[in-house]
């Protein structure tokens, strides 16, 4: 059986660096992938759809970054192979807690989860229980 | 008719009508330009006068009677039923005991005249006076007297005449003319005041002449006539015409008339002054007006003067006018359309008021609603920022705390240490930006003086050396040294500051950094620029975003998105602008506007 993944996209060094140790104790043997804006994830995913490689079944992506943001992903994912929006569980993780980010959210019927940082264990216990 | 061999005094052949009547009317002579006088067929018929004037020829029986010269002015019914008056001359034939010759003459043209001549006397009001120095006498018409308001047997003296006029200066400038005439002979036409008998204030117009015997003045006489109403109407008339042109100068409003059917425009003083031009090269027509009009708004203003011709719309309109200086200025237009009974437009009247100041005031005043609208934006959008950052550094230190309360290895909690550290770092950096931003909202306009270019990018560069040095870039300035601008000192450093580093943050790599600043000194601003030939930015996808807070166009290590957000509000501040033109691959050039 194929080591499950999960993509981290979140242009901070330091969250992404403190959510993988966080990650890996509620996903232990879950292989985590960094990627710093939503342009590299989406290349990367669009690779994978092509080439048969293995998606991620975990996503967690960030809203504010550089080059292309949160939102901009999930607009560009609509019109991208359906695979990649049936395997991929995509749970948003943000420090905003502004409304309209969040209604926004429920927009995109490819959207698992709304988490807002801090991130803490329970947050990822929740999000593994719904990962089941 | 009685045979006429019994008279010596045969008429037949003269061209005058007459015929000759004994005293009991009975005709005995006539000429043969009688029947033609008095529409007979062919020859005279006529027996006695009775037969030409009916009854009142026994008024002429009784005058015969007593055998004297008379005259008489008579009216008959002409054949086409016309009214016809006629004057009978009666002489006595003095060797013919008891015969009258009578001559007759048409004076119905000159009757109708008198008669017309009376009715327009009574309806303009007219009376006549004269004055007889010599028997010391005066006489005053009926209607001198109707306009008096004495009776009609009133009976006037030179003294009371004058008593009439108004005391004061009526009757001191009455008193001077009838004295001038007296002594001169000098006519007068005069408009006073008299206080009639029943105590009313008339206005009347008085006309005398002078009668003169070997230069001496016998007499005068002239006409009196009543024009209160008209003088009244002509003084309010006047009164509103002065309130009206005290009202239209202090309005500064320029009155127009418009001859549609003969295309010809009349403008009063202030029109030309409100356009510009000279009265001498105005030509009055239509064209001269159009000739005036900014060549932007030419189309619009004819087309609103042809719609309020056409009925369609009422004219109010705004244009631009270029005056003889070149100048341009804003004018208000209003126009009111006359029709003919058949509803053709034959006139316009309008007014024309120049509105630059107000115009001005109101694009300033758009222009600072437009900066306060984005500067709003730019804070709404400041404050979700923000809030983003403070949020994201702040969860990660909750983060990390937290994770140091866990059971890690000693040098995962060193990590986790050092990361709350920059995070508490990255906070303070973002309180201190905060803190930038909310001075420059608050910058005070006084701050703006004049600040020389050219010194201040030296001092500018003077701090950059060491990177400009490490990228070795080649920077061409083409700037003035006297050269000033408009500015706050340290926000044009900043500027400067925040534009080169950006230079030399985004060049590429691939070739050498060259920078060149110019500057260009325009009618009402300078605009200083800086050129280089690094990565570019993609305008197209980022124009909007440009200026935007921590927004960034590249994936560079120091890009904080904070830059062009200051220098923005910094221009801004300083009643500038900045604009940028970028092409990928060739460089970007940042425009910065300060108004002179």
């Amino acid at each position: 059986m194929e080591e499950k993944k999960v993509f981290l996209v979140d242009d901070d060094l330091i969250f992404r660096t403190a959510a993988t140790v966080l990650i890996k104790q509620i996903f232990p043997g879950y292989q985590i992938s960094h990627f710093e804006n939503g342009l590299e994830v989406y290349e990367k995913l669009i690779d994978l759809s092509e080439n048969q490689g293995q998606l991620p079944d975990l996503m967690f992506l960030d809203i504010n970054m550089p080059v292309m943001n949160g939102w901009e992903l999930l607009e560009e994912l609509k019109s991208a192979p359906a695979i990649i929006r049936d395997q991929v569980q995509v749970h948003i993780l943000t420090s905003s807690i502004a409304p309209e980010d969040m209604n926004l959210s429920k927009t995109y019927n490819f959207i698992d989860g709304y988490v807002t940082k801090p991130l803490t264990q329970q947050d990822l216990h929740r999000v593994a229980e719904y990962a089941q | 008719m009685k045979t006429k061999t019994s008279s010596k005094y045969s008429l037949k052949q003269s061209a005058i009508p007459t015929l000759v009547v004994d005293k009991d009317i009975q005709i005995w002579e006539c000429s043969d330009a009688l029947s033609h006088f008095f529409e007979q067929p062919t020859e005279f018929t006529f027996n006695d006068l009775c037969d030409i004037f009916g009854e009142v020829s026994i008024e002429f029986k009784h005058k015969l009677g007593k055998k004297k010269y008379f005259t008489e002015t008579v009216q008959l019914i002409s054949k086409t039923g016309q009214e016809r008056w006629i004057k009978v001359n009666a002489y006595p034939i003095f060797d013919k005991e008891g015969f009258f010759q009578l001559s007759f003459d048409d004076v119905t043209e000159e009757r109708i005249q008198y008669s017309l001549g009376q009715k327009a006397k009574e309806l303009a009001k007219v009376g006549s006076w004269s004055v007889d120095l010599i028997n010391n006498t005066i006489f005053w018409s009926d209607m001198t007297k109707k306009i008096h308001g004495v009776p009609l047997d009133f009976v006037p003296d030179l003294e009371k005449g004058i008593d009439f006029y108004k005391e004061g200066d009526d009757r001191a400038r009455i008193i001077e003319a009838v004295s001038e005439c007296i002594e001169s002979g000098k006519s007068f036409d005069v408009e006073l005041i008299i206080i009639t008998a029943t105590g009313k204030e008339k206005w009347i117009r008085s006309i005398g002449a002078a009668e003169r015997v070997n230069g001496k003045t016998v007499g005068f006489k002239g006409v009196f006539q009543d024009i209160d109403e008209k003088k009244r109407s002509r003084l309010e008339y006047e009164t509103i015409s002065n309130r009206l042109r005290v009202g239209i100068e202090s309005a500064n409003v320029g009155v127009w008339d418009y001859d549609i059917v003969n295309n010809e425009l009349f403008w009063d003083d202030k029109m030309y002054d409100l356009y510009g031009v000279d009265k001498n090269d105005f030509n009055g027509v239509y064209e001269a007006w159009e000739r005036s009009v900014h060549p932007d708004d030419k189309e619009l203003a004819a087309t609103e003067v042809e719609l309020a011709i056409q009925g369609k719309k009422e004219f109010n309109t705004e244009f631009r006018v270029i005056k003889n200086d070149g100048s341009i200025e804003y004018i208000h237009a209003e126009a009111k359309v006359f029709n003919d009974k058949n509803g053709v437009a034959y006139r316009l009247i309008g007014a024309n008021t120049n509105v630059t100041r107000m115009k001005r005031k109101d694009e300033r005043l758009r222009q600072l609603l437009n900066i306060t609208e984005k500067q709003n934006q730019r804070l709404l959008e400041f404050t979700k920022i923000v809030s983003h950052n403070l949020r994201s550094n702040s969860s990660n230190i909750s983060m990390l705390s937290g994770m140091l309360n866990q059971d890690l290895p000693i040098e995962d909690q060193k990590k986790f240490i050092q990361m709350i550290q920059t995070s508490s770092e990255q906070l303070d950096e973002i309180i201190v930006q905060l803190n930038e931003i909310a001075k420059i909202q608050a910058t005070d306009k006084s701050e703006i003086i004049e600040i020389p270019i050219r010194a201040t990018i030296n001092k500018v560069l003077e701090s950059l050396n060491g990177l400009i040095l490490e990228s070795d870039a080649k920077i061409k300035i083409a700037i003035d040294e006297k050269l000033r601008v408009k500015g706050i000192k340290p926000y044009l450093t900043s500027v400067f500051i925040n534009l080169l580093t950006n230079s030399l943050k985004y060049r590429d790599l691939d070739k050498r950094l060259e920078l060149e600043i110019n500057s260009k000194v325009l009618k009402n601003q300078t605009v200083i620029s800086f050129k280089d030939n690094g990565i570019g930015i993609d305008l197209k996808k980022h124009r909007s975003k440009l200026f935007g807070m921590y927004k960034t166009f590249h994936n560079h290590k120091d890009s904080k998105g904070i830059g062009l957000f200051i220098t923005k509000n910094h221009m801004e501040a300083m009643d500038g602008k900045i604009e940028a033109e970028s092409t990928v691959g060739k460089g970007t050039t940042f425009n910065l506007y300060f108004k002179n």
